[in-house]
């Protein structure tokens, strides 16, 4: 383990010597319509860099874009350079864990490694960013996620106003940074001490058995409760850090035919409509079910960790303001009374 | 705010009345999560529970869609003007069961945040309702307070127009938060899940995204109430409305026809008369 602390133009410097050799991807201010979000993009001015606020998409576009031509990965986004390595700056804790939940899926799993993610991932340098606050609708704290530190990352930053803590986890890219002054152990350890001290945590707290027990629940009538007011659009998959659903696509006809792969979502229903026309999930509260089951379910039975990292921004960009927090609690109610009968 | 105190006193009272008395088995209105302090669509069933009713400025869902889950029960509902405009909209296509809803009607709306269907709104009462809350607006009121409808995209040259379309359009991700929200887009099957024939494509592409946005704005000709939920539901900010709202002006402007107005009037597409314009809005 390497530790440096420079300050921001020291670090402005270092950014603008290596983004002649790679695409640099940070969070910045997008304005879309009436609406501000912050978003990553490929950058040129490291000042335009938002480094206080959660991006409002997660990296997963970018190591896992919501298109791919199969084989020929970036030739949909012109933004980055196909023969660069991209670094992507900033990533929080949540987001690290959610790349972690990919990698366990896509790389890991015994049966089958998808080389397209697999080159998209080695093509990738993640730097992780520490969270000085929780936002309001994260509750990352309550799911064990460590916004303040995370190993995942090769290099991970601590900003502290002006000044940046960069520890760099592998010793793979110490000589880019060997230049730099080393910071003190002492001094990094007291900034780690005062950020988990003053971290504002969750209002809530949640007693769940994870996983889910699929089958004292899979059936309850808490599912229809909680699904309400869901209006089956796609919004909390496609923004979720997560959710990794995709299908696969014929386009084009004859010889000019070619295989997507896309993003899919289970709160769509025609998610599961077989070919018979049958649908297994033909109601909104099935489909919500399997959100909730797939995250804190089918995922730690099948890999280790939650599907989920409580990021909170399904809550955010929700038209009608479903509220996972509110869901997992209506879970936990229902497993207490079943429970004590 | 005043206003929005009012009805939802109001709002109160009537739910606590329709609950008690058992008429209802819930009530669908507008408030604030058990967490979360933003406001959504919350479902009634307790007396208790009713405080939680709320009507702000952020009430920006049309509510109307959930009625289309409750047939053949009894529920109350919350409507804004132009969610009375879907409702009866509703019942002139025969979607649901009079006597199974009560509609809790708002009448001189303030208006939504954000909403710019709100600016052109001159439809400020609720149109049908079992319970009328707030105060009725006169004609005169509701002109002085309509904002002045210079429509910056009828401005534009087709270029200018096309520009203006791919740069909105062109950050769609195809989530259909705008269909789902919008209460007209109630089909079976939408023509973007349909295979046979495959209308768009699965791929997001810009064209398609075009595609999308268009075949559903001629959807919704002479059926649209120009509520605004569809744009207020897109998370990526697009002016979704646009395409709806040159709809809406159309209807009106060859045919004499506003959506939604009257429980018993017919739709648009399902009457005929030889006197009707037959000027083309691509000409």
């Amino acid at each position: 383990m390497m530790l440096k602390k420079i300050n921001s133009s020291q670090f402005e410097k270092l950014f603008n010597k290596l983004k002649k050799d790679y695409n640099i991807a940070a969070p910045i201010l997008h304005q879309k319509g009436k609406k501000e979000l912050i978003e990553y993009s490929v950058i040129d001015d490291f000042n335009k860099i938002v480094w206080d606020k959660q991006p409002d998409t997660s990296p997963k576009n970018i190591i896992f874009p919501q298109n791919t031509l199969l084989g020929n990965d970036y030739e949909e986004n012109k933004e980055y350079d196909n023969d660069k390595i991209t670094i992507v700056l900033g990533v929080r804790s949540c987001d690290l864990a959610a790349i972690k939940t990919f990698d366990q899926v896509f790389i890991e799993d015994e049966m089958y490694t998808d080389q397209n993610y697999q080159d998209r991932r080695d093509n990738t340098i993640l730097v992780g960013l520490s969270c000085e606050q929780r936002e309001e609708t994260s509750f990352c704290d309550v799911l064990g996620i460590d916004a303040i530190e995370s190993d995942y990352a090769p290099i991970y930053l601590f900003k502290d106003n002006e000044i940046f803590w960069i520890k760099i986890n592998d010793q793979k890219y110490e000589s880019i940074f060997s230049d730099l002054p080393d910071g003190n152990q002492q001094d990094f350890e007291k900034l780690l001490n005062f950020r988990r001290k003053n971290f504002n945590q969750s209002s809530f707290d949640l007693d769940i058995p994870v996983p889910l027990p699929e089958k004292e629940i899979f059936k309850s009538e808490i599912w229809e409760e909680m699904s309400e007011k869901c209006l089956s659009c796609g919004v909390c998959t496609y923004y979720c850090p997560t959710c990794y659903c995709f299908n696969f696509f014929w386009e084009g006809e004859g010889e000019d035919s070619t295989k997507y792969k896309n993003w899919d979502s289970c709160m769509f229903s025609s998610y599961t409509v077989h070919a018979s026309g049958h649908n297994p999930r033909d109601s909104k509260d099935k489909r919500y079910r399997n959100r909730i089951m797939h995250k804190f379910s089918y995922h730690p039975l099948n890999y280790e960790g939650l599907g989920c990292v409580g990021c909170g921004r399904c809550i955010d960009r929700c038209p009608v303001n479903l509220d996972i927090r509110e869901a997992l609690k209506l879970t936990e109610q229902f497993l207490d009374e079943k429970g004590g009968a | 705010m005043k206003r929005y105190e009012k009805i939802t006193k109001e709002i109160r009272e009537v739910a606590k009345e329709l609950l008690e008395k058992n008429e209802v088995e819930k009530v669908i209105g507008f408030g604030k999560g058990l967490i979360l302090d933003e406001i959504g669509p919350i479902f009634i069933s307790k007396p208790k529970d009713i405080k939680r009713l709320e009507f702000t400025p952020e009430a920006e869902m049309s509510l109307a869609k959930y009625l289309l889950n409750y047939k053949g029960r009894n529920v109350a509902i919350v409507a804004k003007p132009c969610d009375s405009r879907a409702i009866a909209s509703y019942l002139s296509e025969n979607l649901i069961n009079r006597d199974e809803v009560k509609i809790i009607g708002i009448n001189g709306c303030p208006g939504i945040e954000d909403n710019t269907a709100c600016d052109e709104c001159d439809i400020r009462n609720a149109v049908i309702a079992d319970y009328y809350v707030g105060e009725k607006m006169t004609e005169e009121d509701i002109q002085k307070e309509l904002k002045d409808k210079e429509d910056k995209i009828e401005k534009m040259s087709p270029q200018e127009r096309m520009e203006y379309f791919r740069s909105e359009f062109e950050r769609c991700t195809r989530c259909y938060a705008c269909r789902e929200a919008c209460f007209i887009c109630y089909c079976e099957e939408c023509f973007t899940d349909s295979n046979q024939p495959n209308w768009i494509k699965e791929s997001v592409s810009l064209n398609d995204n075009f595609t999308y946005h268009i075949m559903r704005a001629m959807h919704m000709a002479g059926r649209c109430v120009n509520c605004g939920a569809c744009e207020m539901a897109c998370p990526e900010g697009i002016d979704v409305r646009a395409l709806e709202a040159k709809m809406v002006r159309v209807a009106d402007e060859l045919f004499d026809y506003r959506a939604g107005v009257d429980p018993k009037q017919k739709t648009l597409l399902a009457e005929y008369d030889v006197n009707d314009s037959e000027k083309g809005f691509m000409d």
